[in-house]
């Protein structure tokens, strides 16, 4: 409550001066003019009353200056008046001085902006997700939350990030406050101790500050979900430690992506389909197996090295460290003799992948062309650091590109949003690769090479017939999967996964399965199944259809019978 | 000693004091009454109250408060007469004990003002 007004005692501090200025100017301009006598129109000596008086300073010393009243002034009184003009004329541009000084205030426009944030905060009704630090990942996780409706308040030390998210116009708003997030009040400002706040996102470049906010967020509240990036192996068990079950470490990320990619591409393919590709294989993504020369041996390196060894590929690497590299060579260009010559002992004119791994993009780049330049058909596995850069890598036509940032945002943002579809990512990684066969085979089937995926709760709000429907009556599956056109013919539908309400998770369910409230169901059609289910399980007359072939009629004696 | 304490004890009492001169008298004659007096009871409280201002304490607060009493008391007193003398039809016996009875009203919040800054004053250590 006390911070609450600190606007207002920094006003207050400041005016004072200026106040007590102008009170005594005033008091002393208008005392004078009471005593000096005068001579009104007719000659007769009077002496100004204090309104007179009063009315003739406030406007002589806003300099509005109406003229003498009410009666022209003698020279005694003249001479006292430019006294007086200078006293509070003074005085009153003092005081408006002031003023202006105030609202370039730096302390005070962070106090209103503080305040302005707070109640922002207050008035978010719905559940909300903090993101500390503004940056391309969180601004690409952001965008998709906001996609999604999902509130969204962000922390950033740093005045100007905060500036360019306003810009950005997101909708709904995302307050965004400039401070330290490793500050206690700060996080309980943002709303951290709320019951709405449903997760914190730290993904920091710095692994401790990482650990540190993940410490403080836990101590604050127990209930929220926690995303933080960890790189290191030993970062990642403290995390564990602390109660902490969910740690993105990106290269483990990619490390297990390439893995799948090596060993089970209808695997791959699913995972990369869940993050937006196509369910199907383009020819340049083939990976081709044999040796493989690893440029880069940092963490990226070693993590794709240990996904060549799992996989029992052969892989020889050249230990490139960006940054000693441009303090040594003075450019960021790879490909001198020295270069060269490397290369040709790692083994690039019989290898068939090059993969480039240093943190700098450039060096990545250069070492892709000269690469190509030993060996013509060589598969090309590039690491991008940053998502600007995007567009460079895909014109230098890499095969394959790891971006940092882009797998960091995909996993952040299904963890957040689309619990069931994390769920699935995870146990793909557990299944065997005829069994992602015969799923891509089907889904291919079924619903073609670009199906959507989402995910379903049926409870009133998003199932609103089925939801009370499957209270008293048993209803299968399959009904779901009825197109409500001819009840015998079926949508473009499969069921992914499917969780109940006490967290029994089901992959692939049976379509004999019982539905329940609160059964949430993870969905892959096209867009025409999915505009059909979301009418069936809304619409009582069309679920009535699908279950029983026959329409619905209305009849008021039924409505009173149930009742 | 501290000079702060000083100056604003001394406009908290003065404040008190000249109202009360404003205020002692027949509240039915404004021969009593000087309208000078009036005036520097206006000021004077106006200086209280801002050196009252920015205290962020419970009393503070109430001293605050209590000055912002006065204030309305005096400057509504001061209103009437004008308006009395000017746009009315003068001075007659209601205005009159209205503006002086209006000034007691701002004697007491001054009274209890003053009250509240000796009570402070004891209570304090230093």
């Amino acid at each position: 409550m006390e911070s609450n007004n600190t606007t207002i005692w920094i006003i207050i501090r400041r005016m004072r001066i200026p106040f007590l200025v102008i009170i005594v100017t005033f008091a002393i301009s208008i005392l004078g003019l009471t005593i000096i006598p005068g001579i009104d129109d007719n000659g007769n000596p009077y002496k100004m009353s204090f309104f007179d008086a009063f009315y003739f300073v406030s406007y002589m010393a806003s300099t509005i200056g109406f003229g003498e009243a009410p009666y022209s002034f003698t020279y005694q009184q003249r001479l006292w008046v430019s006294v007086c003009i200078y006293l509070t004329v003074i005085g009153w541009f003092y005081g408006i001085g002031t003023i202006v000084a105030l609202i370039q205030d730096k302390r005070l426009a962070r106090e209103l902006a503080i305040s302005r944030f707070r109640k922002k905060i207050v008035s978010i009704d719905e559940p909300f997700i903090i993101v500390l630090g503004y940056n391309n990942i969180t601004r690409d996780i952001i965008r998709r939350l906001s996609k999604m409706d999902m509130r969204v308040v962000v922390v950033d030390k740093n005045e100007e990030k905060i500036e360019e998210l306003e810009l950005e116009n997101f909708i709904p708003e995302v307050p965004a406050l400039a401070a330290d997030a490793s500050n206690p009040d700060v996080l309980k400002m943002a709303g951290i101790h709320k019951k709405k706040c449903e997760a914190v996102v730290s993904l920091f470049e710095d692994d401790s500050k990482n650990t540190k906010m993940a410490l403080l967020c836990r101590l604050l509240n127990k209930h929220i979900k926690l995303v933080i990036k960890s790189t290191t192996e030993s970062q990642s068990e403290h995390l564990n430690n602390l109660g902490i079950n969910y740690v993105e470490d990106p290269f483990k990320f990619i490390s297990k992506r390439f893995y799948l990619a090596l060993t089970s591409p209808n695997l791959w393919i699913l995972e990369m389909w869940i993050f937006g590709h196509i369910l199907k294989m383009k020819e340049r993504e083939k990976i081709p197996h044999g040796l493989y020369v690893l440029c880069g041996y940092g963490r990226m390196g070693q993590a794709i090295g240990d996904a060549l060894e799992k996989a029992g590929i052969p892989y020889n690497y050249i230990d490139i460290k960006s940054s000693t590299y441009k303090k040594r060579k003075k450019s960021a260009i790879f490909g001198d003799a020295e270069d060269y010559e490397k290369l040709i002992d790692a083994g690039i004119e019989e290898a068939v992948g090059v993969i480039a791994a240093t943190k700098d993009d450039l060096i990545n780049l250069t070492i892709i062309s000269t690469a190509r330049k030993l060996n013509k058909n060589i598969y090309t596995i590039a690491r991008e650091n940053t998502l600007d850069d995007l567009g460079i890598f895909k014109t230098a036509r890499v095969n394959r590109i790891y971006i940092l940032e882009r797998i960091l945002a995909d996993f952040s943002y299904t963890y957040i949003a689309e619990p069931l579809t994390y769920r699935f990512v995870r146990i793909l990684h557990t299944q065997s690769e005829e069994w992602g066969e015969r799923l891509v085979a089907k889904m291919q089937k079924v619903i073609g090479d670009n199906p959507i995926h989402y995910e379903i709760t049926i409870d009133k709000e998003h199932a609103y017939a089925l939801s009370k429907e499957c209270r008293d009556k048993s209803i299968e599956l399959r009904v779901l999967k009825r197109s409500r056109e001819d009840w015998k013919k079926e949508l473009k539908i499969i069921f992914l996964l499917a969780k109940e309400k006490d967290g029994t998770i089901h992959m692939l369910p049976e379509e004999s399965m019982q539905i329940k409230e609160g059964l949430s169901l993870l969905v892959a059609s096209d867009e025409d199944s999915r505009e059909d289910l979301e009418y069936i399980i809304n619409n009582y007359y069309e679920l009535y259809y699908v279950m029983t072939g026959q329409e619905k009629k209305f009849s008021i004696l039924e409505r009173f019978s149930k009742k | 000693m501290n000079t702060q304490k000083v100056i604003s004890g001394f406009f908290i009492i003065l404040a008190m004091t000249i109202n009360f001169g404003f205020f002692y008298g027949d509240p039915a004659d404004l021969q009593y009454h000087s309208a000078y007096e009036l005036f520097a009871a206006i000021v004077i409280n106006l200086i209280a109250t801002i050196m009252k201002l920015g205290d962020k304490t419970q009393l503070g607060s109430v001293l605050l408060a209590t000055s912002l009493v006065a204030d309305i008391q005096l400057i509504a007193s001061a209103t009437i007469w004008a308006i009395t003398h000017y746009i009315g039809d003068g001075m007659n016996m209601e205005s009159t004990v209205a503006v002086i009875s209006l000034s007691g009203g701002a004697l007491m919040a001054n009274i209890i003002s003053v009250l509240l800054f000796i009570g402070d004053t004891l209570k304090s250590k230093r």
